[in-house]
């Protein structure tokens, strides 16, 4: 009985593709639709980073550069070939999925050469050698007048389909679950556990390394088609440095290596601007927090911090009761926050400068950052599935296993 | 291939010791910097990624000593002396070394027993933090460029180094439109002084004709200096590019005199050559750890105020990142851990970014940095003074 599970599967997936958009047509104007695509295309983003950085544990942070080689790619095709392509093939939405395609296909073959580094780099100089040919292809991007050069590349043909984003996100995250369901999937786990032993064992390393970054450029490179069809515009600022360490934000804070935490967090992390830009004072106007309040709620997190760090470090309980400890820290934390706030107040100046809250959304996401691996580094999930299994497995454990990093 | 002839036809080599003086003064920064992450490399193993932001803060700082040694957007305090910018100087490397001490204690200290990519996260979301949380509250591009007023005019002008002279009548013709024209020059402006509130268009006969004067003999001597200019070897170099090269010196020299000559500086050594037999052997690994950041962010913090202050890029939190990661390059370039290396790495980092520029292509000054380092990664990891070491079990 395996056919009709996976076909059913199948199915649902593409009928919850059409749902989403059904649903979200009904209830939001253009500007909702437009952050429910970039959900979607965030998603795929996420996830698809996770299986170079958490599944395989090759160390990427220029993720971005795959998903501008797609937006770019295809873009320059939409915008010479589009008129004459598209009634041939039928209709735009069949070119669309022709153009995701394509610019997976270009982002596989950086996919391959970014790769190949990684073969002799691990960790952090992997990492650099990645953000390194982000920041180099954008460089190049900007200056060729044919790609709009530093401005922007118009009048991309919009094709808006929110279906086809969210069936890109299923099908990532569709590819990469049944990767780690079978045994093929065991080895790009094996190369992130220990590289050298898992050669020993048989594990042709070449190969797994080469394909995780093909198949997650692959899916960076077809969101990145998307992105330039939803659009219609695209600009090198699009995908500048921040994006990569937006997605990686993302990786990190759900948990490396599981597929669930990245989606929770691309999804949480993708409203979150949206969120902070959307906040209203209460007189209707622009909604500013002043930098005493900032540097108040910074200090209470970094309390927060340090009493969760001293509780999960020194004291063994079970797990109910670490939780009300650590809801007993966040209070406390909450408390000391308040008082410090009487005499951050009292620093002049500070309390003067007004800042709207909609430009604090990075400073937000270091700060998440740092948080999450200063408390928990491997993640909010860990390696783990969001599932139901998991769930009742964390309540009825008497003592938390040590995960080692 | 054409153009890359018509290229190399259009470079005027003449140029070229001082393009490479140029570049070593851009690279003595970039050394200053690069000393930092070599130095927190080789004992921690860890990409500092937030260096490059304890040096944008170095230039904030000593813009905030400026303002405070009264050279503010409102004042009209001209007169500068060496003394203001010793005491921005100080006050630059002693807030960086205080912000990096800082830094090491609360984020990357307690990631220490967590993997690597654990404490380079940690590292990338410090930076982050400094960059945007930083731009919350610091001013951006804030006026006046901190070197309007606070640096004394005899750093602004330049010298000319002459290695090859032009032939002997050129010069005489040089000599000659020289002397006529600073004299024309002499007369006017003593007429534009003694004659105060008249404008240049708005003048009486007498002056018109020394205007003129002074106007025509400029033609003669412009053409004279660019004849004489096309037959010699000539570097011209600001003042204030001798001073930075010459602190940079002095800074390296302390260096290597703390770390080479000191008992810190040994401590410093032994834990970089092996964390865990340093530490059995007695060595306090915590001391030394937060003693290699206060030298690092020291020299970051000098090189930063001597960069905002004397070269004067437009100030924001985003300064750090682009030297930043050059000078991260340039360690590696050099080997990384290599101290020696990281200002080798720094300077050939600076020429090489100049060459670029005096290619032509100058948008792509920044690419060549990361194209060096794939380079460099692909085909000698260890850098140029380095040893690469394969990895064991």
């Amino acid at each position: 009985m395996f056919w009709p599970k996976r076909i059913a599967s199948i199915a649902i997936g593409i009928g919850a593709c059409f749902l989403i958009q059904a649903v979200a047509g009904k209830m939001f104007d253009f500007y909702g639709l437009r952050l429910v695509a970039l959900a979607g295309l965030y998603v795929t983003l996420a996830v698809s980073l996770n299986l170079i950085n958490g599944i395989t544990g090759q160390f990427s942070i220029g993720h971005a550069a795959f998903y501008q080689i797609g937006a770019y790619f295809t873009g320059y095709l939409s915008i010479h070939y589009f008129a004459a392509g598209a009634g041939k093939v039928g209709g735009p939405v069949v070119w669309l999925i022709a153009m995701m395609i394509v610019g997976a296909l270009g982002a596989t073959i950086a996919g391959f050469v970014v790769g190949l580094p990684s073969l002799r780099l691990r960790g952090d100089y992997l990492a650099i050698v990645t953000l390194g040919f982000g920041e180099i292809l954008r460089i190049i991007v900007q200056n060729q007048e044919a790609l709009g050069g530093a401005y922007a590349m118009k009048d991309i043909p919009t094709i808006q389909s929110l279906w086809l984003v969210w069936a890109l996100a299923f099908l990532c995250i569709a590819v990469c679950r049944n990767l780690l369901k079978t045994a093929r999937g065991l080895t790009f786990v094996a190369v992130r556990e220990d590289e050298v032993a898992s050669a020993a064992m048989g594990v042709d390393v070449t190969k797994v390394k080469i394909t995780a970054f093909m198949v997650g450029s692959a899916f960076a490179g077809a969101a990145g088609a998307l992105l330039a069809h939803y659009e219609g515009l695209i600009t090198p600022q699009t995908f500048a440095m921040d994006v990569s360490f937006i997605i990686l934000t993302m990786v990190v804070l759900g948990g490396t290596g599981s597929i669930t935490g990245s989606v929770v967090a691309a999804i949480f992390l993708s409203y979150l601007p949206e969120y902070l830009r959307n906040l209203k004072a209460p007189d209707g106007g622009t909604l500013y927090v002043t930098g005493a309040t900032c540097l108040q709620w910074m200090l209470t997190i970094f309390a927060a911090v340090v009493l969760i760090r001293w509780i999960s470090r020194s004291l063994q309980f079970p797990l109910v009761q670490r939780l009300g400890l650590y809801a007993a820290a966040v209070v406390g934390a909450l408390v000391i926050g308040k008082l410090l706030g009487f005499g951050v107040n009292l620093i002049s100046g500070l309390a003067a400068i007004q800042i709207d809250a909609g430009q604090l959304r990075m400073a937000i996401f270091a700060v998440a950052l740092i948080s999450v691996m200063l408390i928990r580094p491997q993640g909010i999930f860990a390696h783990h599935e969001l599932s139901l299994t998991w769930l009742r497995g964390l309540v009825s454990r008497k003592r938390p296993a040590e995960v080692s990093a | 291939m054409g153009h890359g002839v018509e290229l190399l036809a259009a470079l005027n080599l003449r140029t070229l010791p001082e393009q490479l003086a140029n570049g070593i003064f851009l690279g003595a920064i970039y050394a200053l910097i690069a000393l930092g992450y070599t130095m927190v490399y080789g004992i921690l193993r860890l990409i500092n990624f937030a260096h490059g932001e304890v040096y944008m803060l170095g230039a904030y700082v000593s813009l905030f000593a400026s303002r405070m040694l009264g050279f503010g957007p409102t004042s009209n305090k001209t007169d500068s002396s060496v003394v203001n910018l010793l005491i921005m100087l100080t006050a630059s490397m002693i807030v960086c070394a205080c912000v990096g001490v800082i830094i090491e204690r609360f984020a990357y200290r307690p990631m220490r027993a967590h993997s690597r990519i654990a404490s380079l996260i940690t590292a990338i979301g410090v930076s982050l933090l400094l960059q945007y949380g930083g731009a919350l509250f610091l001013p951006s591009s804030p006026p006046p460029s901190i070197n309007e007023k606070v640096i004394p005019p005899v750093y602004r002008e330049s010298s000319r180094i002459v290695l090859q002279a032009p032939p002997a009548e050129l010069q005489r013709d040089l000599d000659s439109t020289q002397t006529i024209y600073l004299d024309a020059k002499k007369k006017y402006d003593f007429y534009m002084s003694t004659h105060q509130g008249v404008g240049e268009f708005d003048l009486a006969p007498d002056g018109q004709a020394l205007h003129d004067k002074y106007k025509a003999s400029l033609a003669p001597f412009n053409a004279a200096q660019a004849k004489a200019d096309e037959r010699s070897v000539v570097i011209t170099v600001r003042h204030a590019d001798i001073i930075i090269l010459v602190t940079s010196v002095v800074l390296m020299g302390v260096l290597t005199y703390l770390v080479m000559f000191t008992k810190s500086g040994r401590a410093m050594r032994a834990v970089s050559h092996d964390f865990d037999s340093a530490a059995l052997m007695g060595v306090n690994v915590n001391n030394t750890i937060t003693f290699t950041f206060v030298l690092g962010s020291a020299l970051a913090g000098a090189g930063s105020m001597m960069q905002a202050t004397l070269k004067g890029p437009p100030l924001t939190t985003f300064f750090g990142f682009t030297p930043g990661v050059k000078a991260f390059v340039a360690a590696v370039l050099g080997g990384i851990g290599n101290i020696p290396g990281a200002v080798l790495g720094g300077l050939l980092m600076g020429v090489a970014e100049d060459f670029v520029i005096w290619l032509g292509y100058s948008n792509y000054s920044d690419a060549i940095a990361f194209v060096i380092l794939i380079i460099v990664l692909l085909f000698r990891p260890g850098g140029i003074l380095g040893s690469s070491k394969v990895e064991k079990v």
